[in-house]
C-alpha cells in the first residue's frame, strides 16, 4: 500500500526511509525528491557540487560526475503545492520514515562558495569511467 | 467611480496588449454598472469597474499567493464574463425588454475582444498554478488513490474556515448570506462548466460523468434542477434569485474557483486535470454541505430552506463515489500511468483553488463583521506620504466594488457615504472626518448618501 508523507519544504529538505535518504534537488525550475546516493559507491549527492556547466553533480567522495538528469530520474512520486510536499512512497516501503533538514550543497550554483569558504566544486576527474548509466564522470583515486 | 461617456471603445481595441483589450471590453456600456448596489434581472449587464480595472497591470500575472490582489479580482470578473458568454443566459422575465443587451452581449464586437483575449487572460489568471503545483516521480494508480484519500480525509477533518467564520461572527445572518452569495456564483448556473465535457466519445467514464450531470439538472424536471432549489434557498432568506444580482459581492477566491472549472473544461488537453479536479470537488461537497446545514440551522432554525444543501449532502456522497471509482481511477486504469500526473495535478489544483474560496470568504466575513474596530485601527495606521487617491461620488454614481493590493485608509473629506462590504448586512455610514481601515484584498464599495461625497484613499505603509 502506498504510504503518504507530508513535508513542509520551508522547514525540511530530506526524507529518511529506513536506511535510504532522499533530498530535495532543484533542477530545471522544479523541486524533486531524489535519492541521496551516488551510483559509484553510494556517496551523498546532496553534498555534491555542480560542475561549471551545471549539468552534473560532482560526488564529494570520489569526484564521480553524475548527470543531474540521471539523478532526477531517481525521484520519488511527489505532489507539490506551494511549500507542501506530499510524498507517495511506493508499495513495499514499510521502513520507518523521518523528515529532517540538512545541508544541501547540490542546489548551489557551481561558483558559489562552500559554507567553509573554501570555494568551488571538486573537479578532479582522473581515472576510467565507471560505465554506470547514471554516471558520466570518473571516480577519484 | 466617475461616470464615463456612453460611447463604446471596444471596436477600437481588437489588437493591442492584453491590458488594452480587456480595458476596452470593460469599458463597454454593458459593463459600466449603475447606481444600484444589486444588479437588476439582466444577465448581460455586470459591473466590471472600468476605472479600477485601468489600475491593473496585466503584464504582471499574480502569483499563487496573490489570489486576492486587485488585478486577480479584475481578471476573474472578466474571465467569468467571457466564459458565461459561451453559455446561454436568458432572463426569467423574458427577453422583450433586454433584446438589445442580448444582441450586444453575444454580438460580434464583444465576441471579437473575448476571443482575442481569452487564452492570454487565462494564462494571466491561472499561470500561477503551473508554479504552485507540481507532480513528479513515477506516479501510479495506487499513488493517485493514496493521494486522493489523503487530501479528502484532510478536508473532512477540519472545519471549513468560511463556515467557522460565520459561526463566530457577531452578525451571523449577514455572514451566512455573504457565504450564500459566493455559492450563488455557481449555484444559479450550476454544472455549466461540466456540460463542456459531455460531448465526444470516451467510453464508460463519459457515461459516469453524465449520471452526475443529469442529477444536477434534475432529470429534466425544472423544479428538481439544482439551480431551482438553490434559488429556493435564497428566496427563503428574502434574497434576490436572478443570475448575478449579487455580482458586486463575489470575491476573488470564489470567482477563481468557479472560473477554474471553466478553464479546464474549455481546453480538452486538460481533460484529465478536469477529471481530477471534479472528483476532488464532488468528494468534499457532501461533508461540506452536512457542516453547512448544521451552521445554517443553528442560525436560522427552520426559517431557511436547506433543501439544496440536504440534496447535495445526499447526492454528492454518490457523486463522490462515482467520480472516484468510475471516472478518476477508471481513467487511470484505462489510459495508463501517463495520464496519472494530470489526474493528480487536477486534484491538487482543485484543493489549492478551493482553499482560496475558503480563505477569501472567511477573511471578508471577519472584516465586514468588525468594521467598528477598523475605524479605530485607521487612526493608528501609518500611511504613505504620497498624495492620496481622491474619489468624488454622487448618489447617482455607478456602484462598484473593488479591493486593493495594500491596506488602505478610507477617509471622508466631504459629505456622507456608506461603505458596503456585505450583500445584506448594514452599511457603515461614514461622515466628514471619519476613516476606516481596509485590509489588503478586502472587497468594498462606497455609495454617496449626500449630494456629493469626497473620499480620500491613503496607502498604509508596512510597519517594521
Amino acid at each position: 500500500m502506498t504510504r503518504v508523507i507530508v513535508m513542509d519544504l520551508s522547514r525540511h529538505n530530506t526524507v529518511m526511509v529506513g536506511h535510504d535518504r532522499y533530498f530535495i534537488l532543484q533542477a530545471d525550475g522544479r523541486r524533486l525528491l531524489v535519492r541521496d546516493y551516488c551510483p559509484h559507491r553510494g556517496g551523498p549527492l546532496s553534498l555534491a557540487r555542480r560542475t561549471p556547466d551545471g549539468r552534473r553533480l560532482s560526488c564529494p567522495w570520489h569526484g564521480t560526475k553524475v548527470g543531474v538528469a540521471a539523478v532526477q530520474r531517481t525521484c520519488l512520486p511527489m505532489v507539490l503545492s506551494g511549500d507542501e510536499a506530499v510524498v507517495l512512497l511506493p508499495e513495499g516501503e514499510d521502513a520507518p520514515v523521518s523528515v529532517i533538514r540538512k545541508e544541501v550543497l547540490a542546489n548551489l550554483p557551481p561558483d558559489a562558495p562552500c559554507a567553509d569558504g573554501t570555494g568551488g566544486p571538486n573537479t578532479r576527474t582522473t581515472g576510467a569511467a565507471t560505465g554506470d548509466a547514471a554516471t558520466t564522470g570518473t571516480p577519484c583515486p | 467611480m466617475t461616470l464615463q461617456s456612453q460611447a463604446s471603445s471596444a471596436d477600437k481595441e481588437v489588437g493591442g496588449t492584453l491590458g488594452q483589450r480587456v480595458r476596452a471590453f470593460a469599458g463597454h456600456p454593458l459593463f459600466r454598472g449603475d447606481a444600484q448596489v444589486l444588479h437588476e434581472p439582466n444577465p448581460y449587464r455586470r459591473m466590471l469597474v472600468p476605472d479600477a480595472l485601468a489600475e491593473s497591470d496585466f503584464d504582471r500575472p499574480p502569483a499563487a499567493g496573490q489570489w486576492s490582489a486587485h488585478r486577480s479580482l479584475a481578471a476573474h470578473r472578466l474571465l467569468g464574463t467571457f466564459y458565461e458568454a459561451e453559455t446561454v443566459l436568458l432572463p426569467e422575465q423574458g427577453l422583450a425588454e433586454l433584446h438589445d443587451d442580448f444582441d450586444l452581449f453575444y454580438g460580434t464586437e464583444l465576441r471579437g475582444l473575448r476571443e482575442g483575449s481569452l487564452s492570454e487572460l487565462e494564462r494571466f489568471a491561472f499561470g500561477c498554478l503551473d508554479d504552485a503545483v507540481d507532480v513528479s516521480g513515477a506516479t501510479t494508480r495506487e499513488a493517485l488513490d493514496a493521494y486522493f484519500q489523503h487530501v479528502v480525509a484532510e478536508a473532512g477533518a477540519g472545519p471549513s474556515p468560511a463556515l467557522k467564520a460565520i459561526a463566530e461572527a457577531r452578525d451571523r445572518e449577514s455572514a451566512a448570506d455573504l457565504y450564500l452569495v459566493q455559492l450563488a456564483l455557481d449555484g444559479l448556473t450550476e454544472a455549466s462548466a461540466m456540460s463542456r465535457n459531455l460531448a465526444g466519445a470516451y467510453g464508460p467514464e463519459q457515461s459516469a460523468l453524465f449520471k452526475i450531470f443529469i442529477d444536477e439538472f434534475g432529470y429534466g424536471v425544472y423544479d428538481a434542477k439544482h439551480t431551482t432549489i438553490f434559488a429556493k434557498m435564497l428566496r427563503s432568506r428574502a434574497m434576490a434569485t436572478h443570475v448575478h444580482a449579487y455580482w458586486n459581492f463575489y470575491l476573488a477566491g470564489p470567482l477563481a474557483t468557479n472560473n477554474y472549472y471553466y478553464y479546464l473544461s474549455r481546453d480538452h488537453a486538460k481533460f484529465f486535470r478536469y477529471a481530477g479536479a471534479v472528483t476532488y470537488a464532488e468528494a468534499i461537497f457532501a461533508p461540506a454541505f452536512v457542516e453547512m446545514v448544521k451552521v445554517f440551522r443553528d442560525i436560522f432554525g427552520d426559517a431557511v430552506d436547506l433543501h439544496y444543501c440536504d440534496e447535495h449532502a445526499h447526492i454528492d456522497a454518490h457523486h463522490g463515489r462515482i467520480t472516484k471509482e468510475q471516472v478518476l481511477l477508471a481513467l487511470a486504469d484505462r489510459h495508463g500511468p501517463r495520464v496519472v500526473p494530470e489526474l493528480l495535478r487536477g486534484v491538487a489544483e482543485a484543493r489549492l483553488v478551493g482553499g482560496w474560496f475558503e480563505e477569501d470568504t472567511a477573511a471578508q466575513i471577519r472584516w465586514a463583521d468588525d468594521l467598528s474596530r477598523h475605524r479605530e485601527l485607521a487612526g493608528a495606521a501609518p500611511t504613505s506620504d504620497a498624495p492620496p487617491g481622491r474619489i468624488v461620488l454622487s448618489p447617482e454614481s455607478p456602484f462598484g466594488t473593488r479591493g486593493h493590493d495594500d491596506a488602505m485608509v478610507l477617509e471622508i473629506e466631504r459629505g456622507e457615504a456608506d461603505l458596503i462590504a456585505t450583500p445584506t448586512g448594514p452599511a457603515e455610514r461614514l461622515t466628514r472626518g471619519d476613516a476606516l481601515l481596509i485590509p489588503a484584498g478586502r472587497l468594498y464599495g462606497v455609495k454617496a448618501v449626500s449630494p456629493e461625497a469626497v473620499c480620500r484613499l491613503h496607502t498604509v505603509t508596512p510597519s517594521d
